[in-house]
């Protein structure tokens, strides 16, 4: 009779996989004995000596990494192919090669449709409830804490059954149809406008530039001519009338610029960030100048 | 601060935390990303309303928080949680919103930087748990391979963030219950001004995920303007977003959806 992997030992796999994935992760293996720990109960449950047991868990305590909530996959196939190999059918080899052949794509998957897109636009989506529900800003972080662990939860179960049923070839097939790619094209377009309307409400920068000048100022309630100080040139206010929040803009751009093109580190910019804000602060405590003298 | 609250806030940084005992999913990527962060140490220093004054700009400065590749130069949980406990803890010494989100970014700065190191020495000393993942392998013992793994890890794992955590949050504590605090005027303009610059590092990191061709720009823009020239809260903004992608999602697909 063929071996099977039960059903209890699919949701049991999975379950050590989603939870643990990261408790051990390090530069020689990565996720490597988070792998090899999901893969013990299927091992248990397909080999019955020693011997096999141990061959099984060290091809799966190896060099393994991926994100892993999307990466899910990697288990259900190499579940599939273990239970193959268990029926005489395929090579160590070959499972070998399928997980260091799949690091790459699901990482990249994971990585752009998952935690760079899904991830951002539901907190973008909570925060602007709690900014609008000034009264009640809980419900955002309490409808981020809700969904998005369950729906990846939900998610990442059907992408390793997916796996595990389907097969190596099963996914690519799926991968190459396109479809992925239509979704991701209108969620990028959520995102797109919906950081654009952030930026606009949120960054806020100011050069901090008003020259000043005294001069005799008529004052209407006594009918006498007093100094006073006078703005001449005030360079936010002039930049507003032109475009408006045009400062706060090109710092964004200027950001996307140094990440994106200079591959300046995300810890640099802010550096440079700090920095920014240390000499505008100071041009506007320059007296006849500044904005705050 | 009571110890309690100190004891509860570590605690919750070690559970936010990238590869903790709950698992990414509900730590790293939930209960480490700053809306959520600012809201149990709200939760916990029962003042919610001031949490999420300066969750809300913590969240946008580091909504491109990612970790490609497992490298994390930025310990978001550290910071976020560091962040918002010592805005809820001096509050007191400063007057304005902007000032106590300055006094946010200035607390998340701190946080950040141990925890970065606290990661790299989590991940460094995990190394040596392959010899003894390797051992239970060679013995074929199915039912240990959880341990090096999750006993091992978290133990590491725990140490390098809970208790570093704790002593930051005593040193806050103590700065916020000494009477002589009195912080400078120019002082709270500089770490106003750094707070209110700070979305533009969230913003711009995010394009640089989202624009893959040039007409995302216009895209772009098209949200800015909705702010600028129209005057529309980012709620409307995001109900025009989803309008605008299923009107492009069917033309992709050729619908006749319309």
């Amino acid at each position: 009779m063929a071996k099977t992997v039960s059903a209890r030992t699919l949701r049991n796999s999975f379950n050590q996989w989603f939870f643990w994935n990261g408790c051990s992760q390090q530069a020689e293996t990565m996720l490597g004995m988070a792998f090899g720990q999901s893969m013990s109960p299927v091992i248990e449950e397909l080999y019955d000596s020693k011997e096999d047991r141990a061959a099984a868990l060290k091809r799966h305590i190896t060099l393994f990494n991926t994100e892993s909530q999307v990466g899910s996959v990697c288990n259900g196939i190499a579940i599939g192919m273990e239970e193959q190999l268990a029926n005489g059918i395929g090579t160590p080899e070959s499972i070998q090669e399928a997980k260091v052949a799949l690091i790459g794509p699901t990482s990249a998957i994971g990585d752009s449709l998952w935690v760079a897109t899904i991830i951002p636009l539901l907190l973008t989506i909570s925060l602007t409830l709690s900014q609008s529900l000034t009264n009640a800003p809980w419900i955002g972080p309490v409808l981020y804490m809700l969904v998005y662990p369950l729906g990846t939860y939900l998610l990442s179960w059907k992408i390793f059954r997916t796996g595990y049923k389907a097969g190596l070839e099963g996914v690519q097939q799926f991968m190459a149809t396109g479809q992925l790619d239509k979704v991701m094209e209108a969620v990028t377009i959520l995102g797109l406008i919906v950081v654009g309307g952030l930026t606009a409400t949120f960054v806020n920068a100011s050069l901090n530039l008003d020259i000043k000048t005294t001069a005799q100022v008529f004052d209407a309630a006594t009918e006498t001519y007093t100094d006073a100080v006078i703005s001449v040139f005030n360079l936010d206010n002039l930049l507003n009338n032109v475009f408006p929040k045009i400062v706060p803009l090109a710092l964004t751009l200027l950001v996307y610029y140094l990440y994106s093109k200079k591959n300046w580190k995300p810890i640099a910019i802010m550096g440079l960030i700090l920095v920014l804000a240390v000499i505008v602060t100071i041009i506007g405590y320059i007296p006849g100048i500044g904005a705050f003298s | 601060m009571s110890v309690l609250q100190m004891i509860l806030i570590a605690l919750f940084i070690y559970l936010g935390a990238i590869g903790s005992i709950v698992g990414n999913t509900i730590g790293w990527y939930c209960l480490g990303r700053p809306l959520v962060a600012s809201f149990i140490v709200g939760l916990i220093m029962g003042d919610v309303q001031t949490a999420m004054l300066v969750g809300v700009p913590l969240q946008i400065a580091y909504l491109a928080n990612v970790t490609p590749g497992g490298a994390v130069a930025w310990d978001l949980s550290y910071a976020t949680y560091i962040g918002t406990a010592t805005a809820l803890a001096l509050k007191g010494t400063v007057a304005s919103t902007p000032a106590l989100i300055g006094l946010a970014f200035t607390g998340a700065g701190l946080g950040g930087v141990v925890g970065g190191t606290m990661w790299g020495i989590h991940y460094s000393l995990d190394v040596f748990l392959n010899r003894w993942a390797e051992r239970l392998a060679e013995q074929g013992e199915t039912r240990k391979m959880w341990m090096p793994n999750v006993l091992g890890g978290q133990a590491i794992g725990f140490l390098a963030r809970f208790v570093p955590a704790l002593a930051i949050l005593a040193a806050i504590n103590a700065a916020g219950s000494s009477s002589g605090l009195n912080i400078p005027g120019w002082f709270i303009t500089g770490i106003s001004t750094f707070g209110s610059m700070m979305a533009a590092l969230g913003m711009g990191i995010i394009l640089s995920f989202l624009v893959k061709k040039n007409i995302h720009w216009a895209i772009f823009l098209a949200g800015f303007v909705l702010v600028t020239y129209f005057g529309l809260n980012t709620m409307a903004v995001a109900v025009v977003g989803i309008i605008v992608a299923f009107i492009v999602y069917a033309a992709d697909n050729r619908q006749e959806a319309f």
